[in-house]
C-alpha cells in the first residue's frame, strides 16, 4: 500500500450508527457493490487525510468475528485478506459493554484499531459517563467519542486514523484466558513452526480460534499448513484435556472470559446514573415481545406491510406501466418491420427479450416499497423482535424467525409472488435457515398459480369450491415446513448455522433519507443484476420454444392461407378507385400502417389530439389512410375487406405459433415426459402447459386455454377442458393442482434464487427437487388414490391429514443445533446473559 | 405457547387472503369508427388474456354486455348509445376499467 493511498475498514455491530459514521466521513463519495462471490453488500467511500487518499470500506455489521454467519465471515476475510491499514470500530457508546465484545476480538486479531464511541449524545442524555482517557489507556489503542448524527467528532476520528498509520503500535489489551493460557501457548509453539502461517496470521489469535473450534479457521489451517493433521490432533488433545480439567468446553470458557473482560473494563471506565430507570425501549418491549400481544402486533405489522408493498405496489405498478409499455413500443419501432406470417428473427427475438425485461421492471414499484419498508423495520429495530417472536416455532423446522417475511410475501396463504419473497431472505443472518427459506418460498401460493387452481376447481370441485381453495391454500405450508426440515437435516446440514443471539437494539426512529438511500441502493443493485440475467435466460427460452420450427409442408399450408386472403382483398380492390394505387405488395404495409395509427392513439383520450395524429398519418399516405380509417365509400368497403385479411393474419400467426411451440424442443420434452407423468395422470398436452408455465406461471392457464381451443364467446376454459379431456376425473385435477403448488419457480423467480443463494447449483437444485417432489406427490395422490378407489375429495383430505402428520413428526426430530445442544446453547446463554444485564 | 402460535399464524394467513396479482392487467380500447369498439387485453408479463371476462356497463351501472376475450386477446362489440364503462375482469383486484368517454375515434 503506497503512503498516498490508504485502505481503512469500518467495523461495528448492527445498530451502532455505523452507516451514519460512514456517511459523515465520506459524504456523498460512495458506491455500493457486492463482495466478490457473495450477496453481502460492499459499501465503499472515499475521504482525504491531508494529501492521502483514503478508501473506506464499510464491513457488514456483526456482533462478533466467529464464522457463523455470512456477514461475519465476509468481515473477517476482509480483515485477514485485504489487510486494511486501520480499522475504525464503531461502538454504540450507550451499550458499550455489548459493543466491546467485537472490539476485543479486533484487538485479538492484532489489527490497528481506533475505537469510535458513537452516539455520545444518547450517553449524555441517559446520564452515563465514559472515562475516555482511562479506556484508551486500558485498551492501548485510540478511543474517539463522536456524535455522528450531528456530525461531531469527524476531525478527531480522522486524526486518530492518521496517528495509527505507519507507526508500530504499542502493547494492546490482551484478554487473560486463565486456565486456558497454557493450552494457547502450547498451540502457539506448534503454529510458529509453520513459516507461512506465522507470517500471514496472528499466531495467538489463530490458536484461540482453533481451540474455539471455529470452522473458518479450521479450513484456513487445512489450506495453509503443511501438516494440518498434526495440528488438529494437538488441538483436539488440548480441548479434551481442558474439558476434563475444567468440566466445560473451551468455546464456552472463551466466550465467558471475553464477556467477563468486557464487564471488567466497563466497571473501570463507565459510571451509570444512580437511578437506573428502564428506558423507553425496554418498556416498549414489554408489549412488543409479550407472549400474547407480540404475535398480534407482528400480524398487524405484516398485514400493513403486505397491503402496502403488494396491494398498493400493484396499483402503483399499473400506474407506471405506460412507461415500460412505451419501452416496448419503442423497441417495436426500431426493430425490423413485422412480416405477414413470420417476423424477422431480429424482431421476434428482440421483442421477446424486451418483453421479458419489462415484465420484471413491472415489479420495480413493489420492490421499492418493499425495500423501503424493510429498511424501516431494520432501522427501527423491529427485525430482531420479529425473529424473537417466531423463532421458537420456526427453529423446529430449520427456519429462522425472520423467515416469516419471505413466506408471507411469497404467498403463504394465497396471494404473493416468489420473487420479492426470495429477495427478502437477504435479511436472515443464519445461512442454513436462509437457504432453507429460499428453497421453500417458491412452494408458496403465488397468485400466478391461482388461475390454474380456479380453472380446475371450477371444473372438478365446483360443489366444494370453498373448502378446496382452503385445502390448496394451506396444504402448501404443511408441505413446505417438513421440506424445510428435511433439507436442513440433509443437504443443508453442513451449512453454517448461527447460534441464535437475542440482541435487542434500542428502538430508533428511522430517517427518511436513510430509508430512501437503502431502498434505492438495493433496487439499483437488483436492477443491474436481474436485467442482465433475464436477458440471457430469455434468449435460451426463446430458442427452446421456437425451434426447430415448422416443417416445409406446414409453412406452405399457412402461405396458401395467406395468399388466398390477400387475393380476396385484391379482388375487392379491383372494384374500387384504388385499383391503380394499391397492389398486393401493399397489403402488409397497410395493415402495419393501421397498427401504427392505433399505437399512436393508445392512451390518448383527447379528441383534438387524436385528430392531429390522424392528420399526420393522412398526410403521410392518403391511400393507406383511406383504407385503414374508412375514408369515403371505397375506403369503407376496403376497410371491411381488410379486416378479413387481418383476422386471417392473426389466426395463422396464432396457429403457427401454437404449432411451433408444440413441435419445439420444449414441446418435444412434454411428449417425452409422458411415460413418467402418466403416474401423476398428466398427458403430453398438460406436460406442455406445465413446461410453458416454467417461463411464467400465468402461461399455464393461457396455454391450457389455447390447447383446448377456447373460442372466446360461449365456452369457458373449464368447459372446453372437460370436453377436451374426456377421461379426466377430480383425481387428475387434484394431482395437477398439487403438482402446480410444488412446481419449480418460474424463470424470473429461479433467477432470484440464483442471485440470493449466489450459486447456480442451488438454483438447479431448487428446480430439480421441486419438480421431483411435485411429481412424487402428484403420482402418490393420483396412483395411490386410484388404487384405493378414493374420490377426489377423499384423496384431498387424506393427503391433508398425511401432510399435517408429517409436519408434526418433523417438528419432533431434533435439528442439528439441538444435537450440538451443549455447545451452541452454552454460547447462546453466555450471550443472552450478557445482553440482558444491560 | 406453540399451539397459540399456530392458531395465530393461521389467523394471519386468513387475513392475507386478499387477492392481489403480481402481474398487472392491461387493456386498451379503440373506436373503429364504424360504431364498434375493439378492446385489447393482456398482462404486463406478456401473458395472453384469451378467455378473460369482459363487461360493458351503461351509465346507470347496468350490465349491457358480457363477453370473453377471444384467442387474439381482443373483444369487439357495438358502441353503446349513451355513457358506458368497459371492464376487463381477470378476478378480484385484477380488473381494469375504461370510461367510454375516453375511448375516442
Amino acid at each position: 500500500m503506497s503512503p498516498r493511498n490508504l485502505l481503512v475498514a469500518l467495523a461495528g455491530q448492527p445498530n451502532c450508527g455505523k452507516s451514519t459514521v460512514f456517511n459523515m466521513l465520506t459524504g456523498a463519495r460512495q458506491h455500493v457493490a457486492n463482495y466478490p462471490g457473495v450477496t453481502v453488500e460492499k459499501k465503499t467511500g472515499f475521504f482525504d487525510l491531508d494529501d492521502t487518499h483514503v478508501e473506506l470500506v464499510d464491513l457488514p455489521g456483526t456482533y462478533s468475528l466467529t464464522s457463523y454467519s455470512l456477514e461475519e465471515r465476509v468481515a473477517r476475510d476482509f480483515l485477514l485478506g485485504d489487510l486494511p491499514s486501520v480499522v475504525i470500530d464503531v461502538a454504540d457508546g450507550a451499550n458499550l459493554k455489548r459493543n466491546l465484545y467485537l472490539t476485543l476480538q479486533l484487538l485479538e486479531m492484532e489489527v490497528p484499531t481506533v475505537l469510535n464511541l458513537n452516539m455520545m449524545d444518547v450517553v449524555e442524555r441517559r446520564g452515563q459517563r465514559v472515562d475516555v482517557a482511562k479506556l484508551q489507556e486500558i485498551l492501548g489503542t485510540p478511543v474517539v467519542p463522536t456524535k455522528a448524527k450531528k456530525g461531531e467528532g469527524k476531525e478527531a476520528l480522522k486524526a486518530a486514523v492518521k496517528s495509527l498509520v505507519g507507526k508500530a503500535h504499542g502493547p494492546v489489551y490482551k484478554i487473560d484466558y486463565g486456565q486456558l493460557e497454557d493450552h494457547i501457548s502450547e498451540l502457539e509453539a506448534v503454529l510458529v513452526e509453520d513459516p507461512v502461517l506465522s507470517v500471514q496470521y496472528p499466531v495467538r489469535w489463530f490458536a484461540i480460534k482453533l481451540l474455539e473450534g471455529d470452522a473458518g479457521v479450521t479450513e484456513l489451517l487445512t489450506g495453509t499448513h503443511l501438516d494440518a493433521q498434526k495440528v488438529f490432533d494437538r488441538v483436539e488433545s488440548c480441548r479434551q484435556r481442558f474439558h476434563k480439567e475444567e468440566g466445560h468446553a473451551c468455546e464456552r470458557h472463551i466466550a465467558f472470559t471475553r464477556h467477563g473482560s468486557c464487564a471488567k473494563i466497563i466497571r473501570e471506565t463507565v459510571t451509570f446514573p444512580e437511578e437506573k430507570r428502564r428506558n423507553l425501549s425496554d418498556r416498549a418491549d414489554r408489549y412488543v415481545c409479550n407472549r400474547l400481544l407480540g404475535p398480534l402486533i407482528l400480524i398487524a405489522i405484516l398485514f400493513v406491510l403486505y397491503e402496502i408493498s403488494i396491494v398498493f405496489g400493484n396499483w402503483l405498478a399499473l400506474q407506471i406501466w405506460p412507461l415500460w409499455g412505451a419501452l416496448e413500443s419503442f423497441a417495436g419501432d426500431v426493430l425490423p418491420q413485422a412480416g405477414f406470417l413470420n417476423d424477422p428473427i431480429l424482431r421476434s427475438l428482440g421483442l421477446w427479450v424486451v418483453k421479458s425485461i419489462t415484465a420484471i421492471l413491472n415489479y420495480l414499484p413493489i420492490f421499492f416499497l418493499l425495500f423501503s419498508l424493510i429498511a424501516v423495520l431494520e432501522d427501527s429495530g423491529y427485525m430482531p423482535r420479529m425473529a424473537f417472536i417466531l423463532d421458537r416455532l420456526f427453529r423446529r423446522f430449520g427456519l429462522h424467525g425472520q423467515s416469516t417475511l419471505p413466506m408471507i410475501l411469497g404467498g403463504v396463504y394465497v396471494g404473493g409472488c416468489a420473487i420479492p419473497g426470495v429477495m427478502a431472505t437477504k435479511a436472515i443472518p443464519d445461512e442454513r435457515a436462509r437457504l432453507a427459506t429460499i428453497m421453500i418460498v417458491p412452494m408458496m401460493n403465488c397468485l400466478a398459480k391461482v388461475p390454474l387452481y380456479l380453472i380446475l376447481i371450477g371444473a372438478y370441485f365446483s360443489d366444494v369450491a370453498g373448502s378446496t381453495m382452503f385445502f390448496i391454500a394451506t396444504v402448501t405450508l404443511f408441505m413446505a415446513l417438513p421440506v424445510a426440515k428435511i433439507l436442513s437435516i440433509t443437504v443443508l446440514k453442513k451449512r453454517p448455522s448461527a447460534p441464535f443471539i437475542m440482541e435487542m437494539p434500542p428502538y430508533h426512529v428511522p430517517t427518511i433519507s436513510g430509508v430512501l438511500r437503502r431502498a434505492i441502493e438495493r433496487v439499483w443493485l437488483f436492477m443491474k443484476k436481474i436485467v442482465t440475467v433475464v436477458a440471457a435466460v430469455a434468449v435460451v427460452v426463446f430458442v427452446l420454444i421456437n425451434y426447430p420450427g415448422l416443417t416445409d409442408s406446414r409453412k406452405a399450408h399457412y402461405e396458401d392461407m395467406q395468399d388466398a386472403a390477400v387475393a380476396a382483398f385484391m379482388a375487392d380492390v379491383g372494384r374500387t378507385g384504388f385499383k391503380d394505387e394499391i397492389g398486393s405488395e401493399d397489403v402488409l404495409p397497410i395493415i402495419l400502417f393501421g397498427e401504427a395509427i392505433r399505437d399512436a392513439k393508445r392512451a390518448v383520450t383527447d379528441q383534438d389530439r387524436a385528430a392531429l395524429i390522424d392528420a399526420e398519418f393522412q398526410e403521410e399516405n392518403p391511400a393507406y389512410y383511406a383504407v385503414a380509417r374508412r375514408v369515403g365509400k371505397d375506403g369503407k368497403a376496403l376497410n371491411k375487406s381488410l379486416k378479413k385479411v387481418i383476422r386471417v393474419r392473426k389466426q395463422i400467426r396464432r396457429e403457427a405459433r401454437a404449432e411451433r411451440f408444440e413441435t419445439s424442443f420444449l414441446g418435444t420434452m412434454g411428449r417425452a415426459l409422458e411415460p413418467v407423468t402418466q403416474w401423476a395422470g398428466f398427458n403430453w398436452r398438460i406436460n406442455i402447459a406445465l413446461l410453458s408455465a416454467f417461463a411464467a406461471k400465468e402461461n399455464s392457464a393461457a396455454t391450457l386455454g389455447s390447447i383446448y381451443g377456447i373460442d372466446g364467446s360461449d365456452q369457458s376454459v373449464q368447459e372446453s377442458m372437460k370436453a377436451g379431456e374426456g377421461g379426466f376425473t377430480p383425481l387428475h385435477a387434484l394431482a395437477l393442482m398439487l403438482f402446480m403448488a410444488l412446481y419449480p419457480p418460474c424463470v424470473p423467480a429461479s433467477i432470484m434464487v440464483r442471485s440470493q443463494s449466489n450459486s447456480t447449483k442451488w438454483m438447479l437444485f431448487s428446480i430439480g427437487y421441486q419438480t421431483l417432489l411435485g411429481l412424487f406427490v402428484a403420482s402418490l395422490v393420483f396412483t395411490g388414490g386410484t388404487v384405493l378407489g378414493l374420490t377426489g375429495v377423499q384423496a384431498m383430505w387424506g393427503f391433508y391429514a398425511l401432510c399435517v402428520a408429517t409436519t408434526l413428526i418433523m417438528a419432533m426430530i431434533p435439528t442439528p443445533e439441538e444435537k450440538e445442544a451443549v455447545v451452541a446453547s452454552n454460547i447462546t446463554q453466555v450471550n443472552t446473559i450478557a445482553l440482558k444485564e444491560e | 405457547m406453540k399451539k397459540r402460535m399456530i392458531v395465530l399464524t393461521l389467523a394471519a394467513m386468513a387475513a392475507f387472503a386478499g387477492q392481489a396479482f403480481a402481474h398487472s392487467p392491461l387493456m386498451s380500447c379503440f373506436d373503429n369508427g364504424d360504431n364498434t369498439i375493439t378492446c385489447e387485453g393482456g398482462f404486463s408479463d406478456g401473458s395472453s388474456a384469451a378467455g378473460v371476462k369482459m363487461h360493458v356497463r351503461d351509465g346507470d351501472g347496468k350490465s349491457i354486455l358480457e363477453a370473453n376475450m377471444n384467442d387474439d386477446s381482443e373483444c369487439t362489440f357495438d358502441k353503446p348509445a349513451g355513457a358506458y364503462v368497459v371492464i376487463f375482469d381477470a378476478g378480484e383486484g385484477h380488473t381494469v376499467e375504461l370510461n367510454g368517454a375516453d375511448i375516442i375515434e
